[in-house]
């Protein structure tokens, strides 16, 4: 009982209710816009609710977190420009269905899968956290290492024309994130004597440069197409189209949920891994993938809602953040006095529930808020290009400069984009360049953990690989995920098929 | 595979390549020389990681980078390779301009924002980029993208400079100066 009153305390307070409210509103808008990221939104209210008391700052932090999450889709459909990494594959398939006029659609079915994968999320933070939390505990620097490099493989899924020039794209996307200083020495790294790249290249910044600003001059070639109009007819999906993707999006929330309980890894990489797992499992969709398939919203939306779940269970039970928006709550929580970890959950279990009630909150609001406005949103998509093209531009310059006040950083978009642009059009997968930026530290500093716990001994190092059956399974998914992209693969499927 | 619209090339259809096979899909103008300046800039990336530290271990800080590059040279040389055979196998060329006029102006135009968004503050250079793009781009008469450069930069403003307090460049536009004005004639009022 005394958890369910905790667990319904934002529920009954008209303040709290109003913070969850405005917070996801908020959120929504602040993830569609390039630029302006959820990681910076809450730690602006970090310092903006330092006097707040500890419950009404959460629940405006958490409304921000579920809202922004979810609110990357709304431009990554509407114009092919993620609003956050988290729906960098939601665009994949969204954006072809606004190209044919199903914007409404894919907003709505995007809304509603994001909510059941953030419910989902939700539950399992309630129920399995402390199971969830242990299994993490037991990953080894080569496993996190091991999950990356599944990430950057997945390339091979995502590569357009060619797995080669994809696995160009994602080893660039690395090679962009060791730029600046060493983490474990702090030597300088391809630097060129330059102090401004000591702190390394912005990975938002290459995100607008590459999505953004590429988008652009395609968009360009364009000029004389009429702007499509929307259908808005149908933003709510039918329950039976809801129905039809329940069992993936369950699947992909789980994938969401595991990937997110990992320390340091979150919602973009478990839209990416889901979105790929969505390409394997559905052998016949309506409509192929890459071209408004339905199962490539409801996968990554299911999966980055669900994420935000899974972040929470390593900071709460363990005091580790599942990612950056944690590592920000985990900073609030200290402020107010408190202190997250296996402790909390003893001394302190109405905090657990109260979270528990605010995520499940905000995601009912996220319903409500997602599903409206979008006839607004969706004029966005017929303002002339010739208003919208600027328009875009100058957004996305605000945006990079509103990272760290920096001018480099919109040089650095604009060079971006410029190359962006140019390797797409000679069949270069950028979303396979962004997941490198973004998993870049994450693989480097685990392979040197790593390969340090076995005294630089490479031979060790592979024999630690079989060590544990965590490692084996992974190595064995990336080894299985190479052999299926080689023409190895496609003789052994005709052979077996005879 | 399945076409993929953020690969470029719009609505040509794509025809897979396998490591072992060239793709048969037409070339774009100045894909050879591309595929040539990443080739190189890729070596030149891999002596740079080989400068943060050689060949001194497997944990050094200039392992991971010389890894990584490495797969960017082969990557690179085995694109090189691939658009080798496609000229064999003479796949054609998709003569469609990379960039029309219009678009390299308008190149040429953000280069220039950039160039001058510090010297003369963002509301001056962004005010001068709408109206320059907005009238290369043909979205209208010059009053009627006059006062829409005009409401979209009060909007931006109040957004990003006052309400999510984003300090963008003043430049030559004194800013605080005219914040300060405005808010001691409502101080007045009161």
């Amino acid at each position: 009982m005394d958890a369910m009153s905790y667990f319904l305390i934002s529920w009954m307070d008209p303040w709290l209710l109003f913070l969850l409210a405005a917070g996801t509103f908020c959120g929504i808008y602040i993830g569609a816009i390039p630029g302006l990221s959820v990681t910076m939104a809450v730690s602006i209210l970090i310092s903006f609710t330092f006097s707040w008391e500890l419950n009404d700052a959460l629940c405006l932090m958490i409304g921000i977190f579920v809202g922004g999450v979810y609110g990357g889709a709304r431009t990554a459909i509407l114009l092919n420009i993620p609003g956050s990494p988290s729906s960098i594959a939601t665009a994949l398939d969204g954006y072809p269905l606004a190209q044919k006029g199903e914007a409404g659609e894919a907003i709505g079915l995007s809304t509603v899968m994001s909510v059941v994968g953030g419910l989902l999320g939700v539950l399992a933070l309630a129920v399995a956290a402390p199971l969830i939390s242990d299994f993490a505990l037991s990953f080894q620097p080569r496993d996190f290492m091991l999950v990356a490099i599944l990430g950057i493989l997945l390339v091979g899924s995502l590569a357009g024309d060619s797995l080669v020039k994809g696995v160009f794209a994602g080893a660039f996307g690395l090679l962009i994130g060791t730029v600046g200083m060493d983490p474990l020495t702090a030597e300088p790294r391809f630097t060129f004597g330059s102090m401004n790249l000591l702190s390394g290249i912005s990975f938002i910044a290459v995100m607008i440069g590459m999505f953004g600003v590429s988008e652009i001059f395609v968009q360009m070639r364009f000029m004389d197409r009429l702007a499509m109009k929307q259908n808005l007819s149908r933003i709510i999906p039918s329950w039976a189209s809801v129905r039809k993707h329940l069992p993936l999006s369950a699947q992909a929330s789980a994938i969401g949920l595991g990937v997110g309980a990992l320390p340091g890894v979150g919602g973009d990489i478990a839209a990416l891994m889901s979105y790929d797992y969505a390409k394997r499992v559905v052998r016949n969709p309506e409509v192929p993938f890459g071209q408004g398939a339905k199962e490539g919203l409801v996968a990554p939306e299911s999966a980055n809602a669900s994420a935000i779940g899974g972040a929470f269970i390593p900071m709460l039970t363990l005091g580790i953040p599942g990612d950056a928006v944690t590592a920000i709550f985990i900073g609030a929580l200290f402020i107010h006095g408190l202190n997250p970890g296996p402790m909390l959950m003893i001394e302190q279990p109405h905090m657990f529930w109260f979270i528990v009630g605010g995520l499940t909150l905000a995601n009912i609001f996220l319903l409500i808020f997602g599903l409206t406005g979008i006839k607004i949103f969706a004029k966005i998509v017929e303002i002339p290009k010739a208003i919208l093209l600027p328009l875009i531009l100058l957004l996305s310059v605000v945006g990079t400069y509103a990272l760290q006040n920096s001018i480099q950083d919109v040089y650095w978009m604009l060079g971006f984009g410029v190359l962006g642009y140019f390797m797409k059009e000679y069949g270069y997968q950028l979303g396979a360049v962004i997941l490198g930026v973004i998993l870049s530290r994450l693989i480097d500093e685990n392979w040197r953990r790593a390969i340090i716990s076995e005294r630089d001994d490479l031979g060790s190092f592979f024999t630690s690989l079989f060590a544990s059956p965590l490692s084996v399974v992974l190595l064995t998914v990336i080894v299985l995920i190479v052999l299926s992209q080689t023409p190895l693969f496609g003789m052994l499927k005709r052979k077996l098929s005879r | 595979m399945q076409p993929n619209p953020m690969s470029g090339g719009g609505e040509d259809k794509m025809s897979v390549a396998t490591p072992t096979s060239p793709s048969a899909k037409p070339k774009r103008p100045g894909e050879d020389i591309f595929g040539l300046l990443v080739l190189m800039g890729s070596l030149f990336l891999l002596w740079t990681a080989y400068q943060i530290s050689g060949f001194s271990s497997l944990s050094s800080p200039g392992s991971f980078p010389m890894a990584v590059a490495l797969v960017m040279v082969l990557a690179s040389a085995h694109t090189c390779w691939d658009n080798i055979r496609r000229n064999r196998a003479k796949v054609g060329i998709d003569r469609t301009p990379l960039l029309s006029k219009t678009a390299f102006v308008f190149l040429l135009m953000i280069i220039a924002y950039g160039a001058l968004l510090e010297t003369l503050g963002f509301l001056l250079s962004s005010f001068l980029f709408l109206i320059g793009g907005m009238t290369l781009l043909r979205a209208g008469s010059l009053p009627k993208i006059l006062g829409l450069v005009v409401l979209c930069l009060v909007v931006i403003y109040v957004l990003f400079r006052l309400t999510f307090q984003v300090v963008l460049p003043q430049g030559i536009v004194p800013e605080a100066a005219i914040i300060s004005a405005i808010s001691d004639l409502f101080a007045g009022a009161k």
